[in-house]
C-alpha cells in the first residue's frame, strides 16, 4: 500500500464503521462492548510507539490513562464550580476539548518521564513508570475536589451530539481516535523518526554515533505514547458515569497494553490492532458467558504462551511462514 | 603553492590537557594530542592504558573533566555524541554495534537520515538518492549482495566492514577505527586495511586503535602510544617503537 493512500483509506474504513454500526446496530450492548475493544486499540498502539518502536517498557498505560480520566473530571466540574465561586455562567465544556485537554495532561506527564530515559534504561525505567503509576494513584486518591478515594459521579448529557444514544456517540469518538492512533503510528513506522527510534532500540551508543538526537527522539515518543493514552482515557467519566481511582489506575489496562502488542506483534503498526481485537473481544466475551475475573488470566495465559512460542507475536507467525512459501 | 598552505594549516583535531577519572582510578591524565588533515595516525598501548577511553571521550560518549578539544576550529567541549558526528567526527565500536532489527541497506539509511541530511545549509539528499548512496557504501566494503540480509547473517569480517560502512555513511573528516581488526585472520586484516587505506585517500583523516602491530605499523604515518592514562611517545612509527619507554611498556623491564 502508497503511504499517501493510507491516510485516506483509514478514515474512510474509520467512518464506513461508524456509518455501518449505526445502521445496522441497534443494540446498546455492542457498543459498551465494541467501545472497550477500541479504546485498547488506542492503548496498545500508544504503548507500541514506545516499547515496540524505542525498545522502552512502560508499566504505567494506567497512569496516562487516568490523568486523561480524571482531567475530563476536573473539566466536567468546572462550570458549576465557577458558578457557586464567581457567579460566572460557563457553557459545558464539549467532550471532544476535554479528549483534547487530556492529551495534554498525559501527554506533559509523558515528557516528564522521557527524562527519566536518560539515566534508565530496560527494566529499571519500567520499574519507574510502575512507579509512577502508583505516585499519580495516590495524588489523585488523596485529592479531594475529584471525590479522593470515593469517586466521582459524572452525569452524561441529556442530548448526545450526532443523534443515536451517549454510548454511540463515544463509540464514534473513540472509533475516531483509534483511526488517528493507528494512522499515527503507521506513519511514524515508514518515516525518518521511525528509523530513529528504531535505532535508538536497537543500541543507543551507535544510534548516538550515527548522529541520531536520542534524547529529542525519546522525548517525542514518551509524550506521543502518553497523550494518546490520556485521550484514550478522557472520554472515560462518561462511559463509566462514575469515577474513582481504584478502576481507572486498574492494572489490567497496564498488563493489557502490553500484552495485546506482545500477542499481535511490536514491530508493526497492524500488531498491536490485531492484538487488541482478538484479546479484547476474547476478554468481553469472556466477561459474558462466564466471568469477569477470568479476563487477567486468559490475558496471562496467552501471554506466556505467545513469548515462549511466537515472541514476534502474529505478525511475526505470518512473516516467518511467508518467507517460507517463498523459499 | 598550496603545500605552502598545508603547511601553516591548523591542525584538524587538537587535544590539550585532556583527564578522565572514573571514580579514584585516573584513566587518562593531561593527554595531548593534534592530529593534522589527511593523516594516518596510529595509536597503540597495553589493555587498559585508555585507548578506548580516549576515543569515547573524543566521541562524546564519555565526560571528560579537564581539558579542551578543538576539532576542525570548533570547540568540541559540552557538545553530544550526535552534535560531535554531525561535525565530521565519525567512529567504529570495538565490539561492532550494528541495528540488528533492520537490514543492511537500513544500517546505513540512519547514519545518512541523521548526519548528511540534517546538517544545515548542506544540499538534503533524496529518498531515492539515499538508497543509492546506501547501495554504493556497501558496493565499497563488498557487502552489496547482502544489503537486504540482517546483521545476524554476516561473518565477523562483514561485521567490521558494516561498522566502518556506518561510519564512513556520516561523511565525517576524521575517523576514530577502535580495533577494526581484532580477532580476523591475516587475509581479513589485508581486506579492512585496504578499505581504510582507501577511505584515507578519498580524504578522511584516520586515527586507528590496534593491537595488531603489523597492520598498525604498515598503516600508520605516525604513532602516539599510551600507557596507563599517559602518552609516552608521539612520531614516526619505527622511532615510536624503539623509544625505551615503549619497550619497557610492552616487554618488561
Amino acid at each position: 500500500m502508497r503511504n499517501s493512500l493510507f491516510w485516506p483509506i483509514i478514515v474512510a474504513v474509520g467512518l464506513a464503521f461508524i456509518v455501518l454500526t449505526r445502521l445496522y446496530l441497534t443494540n446498546e450492548y455492542f457498543y459498551f462492548a465494541g467501545y472497550v475493544v477500541l479504546e485498547y486499540i488506542v492503548l496498545s498502539t500508544a504503548w507500541n510507539i514506545l516499547g515496540g518502536y524505542t525498545g522502552y517498557t512502560n508499566f504505567g498505560t494506567g497512569a496516562f490513562f487516568a490523568s486523561g480520566a480524571y482531567t475530563s473530571a476536573v473539566l466536567h466540574k468546572m462550570p458549576a464550580v465557577l458558578h457557586t465561586a464567581f457567579g460566572w455562567t460557563v457553557t459545558p465544556v464539549p467532550l471532544p476539548v476535554m479528549i483534547l485537554f487530556g492529551g495534554l495532561v498525559s501527554g506533559a506527564m509523558g515528557l516528564g518521564t522521557g527524562y527519566l530515559s536518560l539515566r534508565l534504561r530496560g527494566v529499571f525505567f519500567a520499574i519507574a513508570t510502575l512507579a509512577l503509576s502508583i505516585v499519580v494513584q495516590t495524588l489523585i486518591v488523596n485529592w479531594d475536589f475529584v471525590g479522593g478515594s470515593r469517586g466521582i459521579y459524572i452525569i452524561r448529557p441529556a442530548l448526545a451530539p450526532l443523534g443515536g444514544g451517549y454510548i454511540q456517540y463515544l463509540f464514534t469518538l473513540m472509533t475516531l481516535l483509534a483511526v488517528g492512533a493507528v494512522g499515527i503510528a503507521r506513519s511514524i513506522e515508514r518515516s525518518r523518526l521511525g528509523l530513529g527510534l528504531a535505532s535508538i532500540r536497537d543500541d543507543e551508543l551507535a544510534a548516538e554515533a550515527s548522529g541520531v538526537p536520542t534524547l529529542k527522539l525519546k522525548l517525542i515518543a514518551t509524550t506521543l505514547s502518553g497523550g494518546l493514552m490520556g485521550m484514550a482515557g478522557a472520554p472515560l467519566p462518561y462511559y463509566v458515569t462514575y469515577l474513582d481511582p481504584a478502576s481507572s489506575f486498574n492494572l489490567s489496562y497496564a498488563v493489557n497494553s502490553v500484552a495485546m502488542p506482545v500477542i499481535g506483534g511490536m514491530t508493526s503498526w497492524i500488531g498491536p490492532v490485531i492484538g487488541s481485537i482478538l484479546l479484547g473481544t476474547i476478554q468481553q466475551l469472556a466477561t459474558v458467558t462466564i466471568s469477569s475475573a477470568l479476563n487477567l488470566l486468559i490475558v496471562g495465559v496467552l501471554l506466556i504462551l505467545f513469548v515462549i512460542i511466537a515472541p514476534n507475536g502474529i505478525v511475526g507467525l505470518v512473516q516467518s511462514w511467508r518467507r517460507k512459501r517463498e523459499a | 603553492m598550496p603545500e605552502a598552505v598545508s603547511a601553516t594549516q591548523p591542525p584538524l583535531l587538537e587535544v590539550k590537557g585532556l583527564g578522565k577519572r572514573f571514580g579514584g582510578f585516573v584513566a587518562l591524565d593531561g593527554i595531548d594530542l593534534s592530529v593534522a588533515r589527511g593523516e594516518r595516525l596510529g595509536l597503540i598501548g597495553p589493555n587498559g592504558s585508555g585507548k578506548s577511553t580516549l576515543v569515547n571521550c573524543l566521541c562524546g560518549t564519555l565526560h571528560n573533566e579537564t581539558g579542551t578539544v578543538v576539532f576542525d576550529g570548533k570547540s568540541l567541549n559540552g557538545l553530544i555524541a550526535h552534535e560531535r558526528t554531525r561535525l565530521g567526527l565519525a567512529r567504529s565500536f570495538q565490539l561492532p554495534k550494528p541495528f540488528h532489527s533492520m537490514d543492511l541497506l537500513d544500517n546505513i539509511r540512519v547514519p545518512l537520515l541523521y548526519t548528511v541530511n540534517a546538517r544545515p545549509g548542506h544540499h538534503h539528499l533524496s529518498a531515492a538518492a539515499i538508497t543509492a548512496r546506501c547501495e554504493e557504501l556497501l558496493t565499497h566494503v563488498n557487502l552489496a549482495d547482502k544489503a537486504r540480509r540482517r546483521p545476524r547473517d554476516l561473518t565477523q569480517v562483514e561485521m567490521r566492514k558494516l561498522e566502518l560502512a556506518r561510519a564512513v555513511a556520516t561523511q565525517p573528516t576524521l575517523l576514530f577505527a577502535d580495533e577494526a581488526m581484532a580477532g580476523l585472520s591475516h587475509s581479513e586484516i589485508e581486506e579492512i586495511l585496504a578499505v581504510l587505506m582507501r577511505l584515507n585517500e578519498e580524504g578522511i583523516t584516520i586515527v586507528l586503535i590496534e593491537h595488531i602491530m603489523s597492520a598498525v605499523m604498515s598503516f600508520s604515518t605516525r604513532l602516539v602510544v599510551l600507557v596507563a592514562g599517559h602518552k609516552i611517545a608521539d612520531g614516526l612509527p619505527q622511532e615510536a617503537i624503539r623509544n625505551p619507554e615503549v619497550e619497557r611498556a610492552y616487554l618488561g623491564e
